[in-house]
């Protein structure tokens, strides 16, 4: 849990953080690689979503450098097969998110995210 | 050429029946029609004639429609045994081909009465003239026939005993395709032998059909933003779609061991990498960092019985110093503290409903679906309520009722038909759309006319409500 396709689509909602308030810093992780069933058409269809730069160098840090710096426009089986496991497979169970802007700071316990927020962070 | 085909229908949640068939014919892109007479597509009715292309679309459907019970071919039907065999005389080119030396099975069945064997066995002489010359199997036949005759459904009314079962009405014939195989999923999903659920879950047979009315299929996404014990995440990754969840109560989610009660279900039902993530969060303050996520949402919203439905803020207003003193508590916790809890206030569910259409529209992809149930008042509900919650855009496609007497809950079907970007709901208190009075939602303050029983206000107490709200307004 806490997958990268879902840590790709987070970002700060604090009261007036709007701007580089993602993606969340990872810290302290704990991670598990968790095999998930490979559907091409899902992945293609969800490419248009991600924020490349954010999910590339994120999965550097925690580890994984099967993916090229620049999102490729012919979509081969192993690019997507990296692809996949990225997004699906690496999973953060213990840790934090820490936003790079307003530094707060999202814990992450048995892999489910506390992503509430302070009285003082709502509008 | 279309050709017909025969629905026996499980006579349960039937308002959901018509819904369900339309839902699974548009996931396989199956074209159908409907009996034009009123009275041949009452939902109420065991049976119903459906046209489709062929034997395929059929058993796709019986697959997937949790409240099909069997489908056949057609052959026959009549409100008399003569109609009845007039009829099967015509249909002759469609069962010729089985009478020469096809072993087969002979059922006579009835719904709200029983027929006993040695009129069964006359109802089977009647059709000598169709001359089946292939063996009698009772085991293992090549192809079954049934013959059913529906009576009066007499559950409604309170009976005398001597009145007996209700008027003979329709006698049908047909030849079985398949046995509906979805319908089984009933007991595997059965809340009771789940490893972890509480006192929201939602019972098996709905939560499935929810699931049906999301489309859900491999390669799409839904998310459940009340996710709860995930009722309905587990039907909808069973039916292959990815989900994910959220709720302002991880502790829903989470249950009391170390691995999440809903990851510990989803893995019993095999469908564990399937739940993509869940997240502790109020949905009107979310973290999702773009719009047209989703295929479909999905949710069964708290609505103040069992548990009321609660969004960050507070109840009250705080003092000046109050709010210093929390501030600095929230910033610097001290040490032996339990992690901090944000002050949460009650989400009243006419405001919560019309938010999730607004969420819904920023969330769904163009075509998306948003699947939730709505508790109502009967007395109270007019159409309008569901109107009333609506955003351009967005369009009610189902409304069913379950219904419990004085009051029932509508699951409510709206799908995304703009592809227009909107931005992200703002979740400001509603303001009233009308100079004039409106009708209230039969939903709105739910929970307090739950527990008040539903009485109807007295003259003098709806006097004072408007006298109270006109002063609020001034």
């Amino acid at each position: 849990m806490v997958r990268l396709i879902t840590h790709n689509l987070l970002a700060c909602h604090a009261k007036d953080c709007n701007t580089n308030n993602f993606p969340l810093q990872f810290k302290d992780v704990q991670l598990e690689i968790r095999e998930a069933d490979f559907n091409p058409e899902f992945l293609k269809g969800f490419m248009p979503k991600i924020e490349w730069k954010a999910l590339v160098e994120t999965a550097i840090q925690l580890g994984d450098t099967s993916l090229p710096l620049e999102q490729p426009e012919m979509l081969d089986e192993e690019f997507l097969k990296n692809l996949h496991h990225v997004l699906l497979e690496i999973h953060v169970e213990e840790g934090s998110m820490t936003c790079p802007n307003c530094k707060h700071v999202y814990p992450i316990s048995n892999g489910i995210p506390n992503m509430l927020l302070a009285e003082h962070e709502i509008g | 050429m279309p050709s017909r085909y025969l629905f026996h229908f499980a006579q349960v949640h039937t308002d959901f029946r018509l819904p369900e068939l339309q839902s699974i014919a548009e996931l396989h892109s199956i074209a159908y029609t409907l009996p034009e007479n009123q009275d041949d597509r009452d939902p109420r009715r065991p049976f119903m004639v459906v046209e489709l292309e062929g034997e395929e679309q059929a058993r796709l459907l019986a697959r997937r429609c949790i409240l099909i019970k069997a489908v056949y071919e057609f052959y026959a039907q009549g409100s008399t045994y003569e109609e009845l065999h007039a009829a099967n005389k015509l249909s002759e080119p469609l069962w010729t081909r089985y009478a020469e030396d096809t072993s087969f099975r002979f059922l006579v069945s009835s719904s709200h009465h029983k027929i006993p064997q040695s009129r069964q066995r006359e109802v089977m002489e009647s059709f000598s003239y169709m001359d089946f010359k292939g063996k009698i199997d009772m085991k293992n036949p090549e192809i079954i026939l049934l013959c059913f005759e529906e009576y009066e459904e007499r559950h409604d009314k309170t009976l005398a005993k001597y009145e007996g079962d209700g008027d003979f009405r329709q006698v049908f014939f047909g030849r079985l395709i398949e046995e509906g195989s979805a319908r089984p999923l009933v007991g595997k999903f059965d809340v009771k032998k789940r490893v972890y659920y509480g006192n929201t879950s939602m019972e098996s047979e709905i939560s499935l059909l929810m699931a049906n009315q999301t489309l859900a299929s491999p390669g799409k996404l839904v998310y459940d933003p009340f996710m709860g014990t995930g009722s309905m995440a587990y039907p909808t990754a069973h039916f292959g779609a990815l989900v994910y969840g959220s709720d302002i109560d991880g502790r829903q989610m989470r249950g009391k061991q170390k691995k999440p009660g809903i990851i510990r279900a989803a893995t019993q039902y095999g469908t564990a990498s399937q739940i993509i993530d869940l997240a502790t969060f109020d949905v009107t303050h979310n973290p999702w960092r773009c719009g047209e996520l989703f295929d479909a949402i999905v949710t069964d919203p708290p609505y103040g019985v069992r548990a009321g439905a609660k969004r960050l803020g507070r109840k009250r207003e705080l003092s000046e110093r109050q709010r210093e003193l929390c501030l600095q508590h929230s910033i610097s916790p001290r040490p032996d503290d339990q992690p901090y809890i944000p002050p949460t206030k009650p989400y009243e569910l006419s405001h919560l409903a019309v938010d999730l259409v607004l969420l819904a529209r920023y969330l769904l992809k163009p075509g998306g679906r948003l699947v939730f149930f709505l508790p109502t008042v009967t007395d109270e509900y007019e159409e309008v309520d569901i109107y009333s919650m609506l955003c351009d855009g967005m369009e009610v496609i189902a409304n069913s009722l379950q219904d419990f007497g004085s009051w029932g809950r509508r699951l409510v079907t709206i799908k995304k038909t703009t592809s227009k970007k909107y931005d992200p709901p703002t979740f400001e208190p509603v303001q009233p759309k009308y100079e004039e009075p409106v009708h209230v939602p039969a939903h709105k303050d739910f929970r307090e006319k739950y527990f008040q029983g539903f009485k109807p206000k007295s003259s003098e107490e709806v006097q004072n409500a408007v006298n109270t709200e006109a002063e609020g307004s001034q």
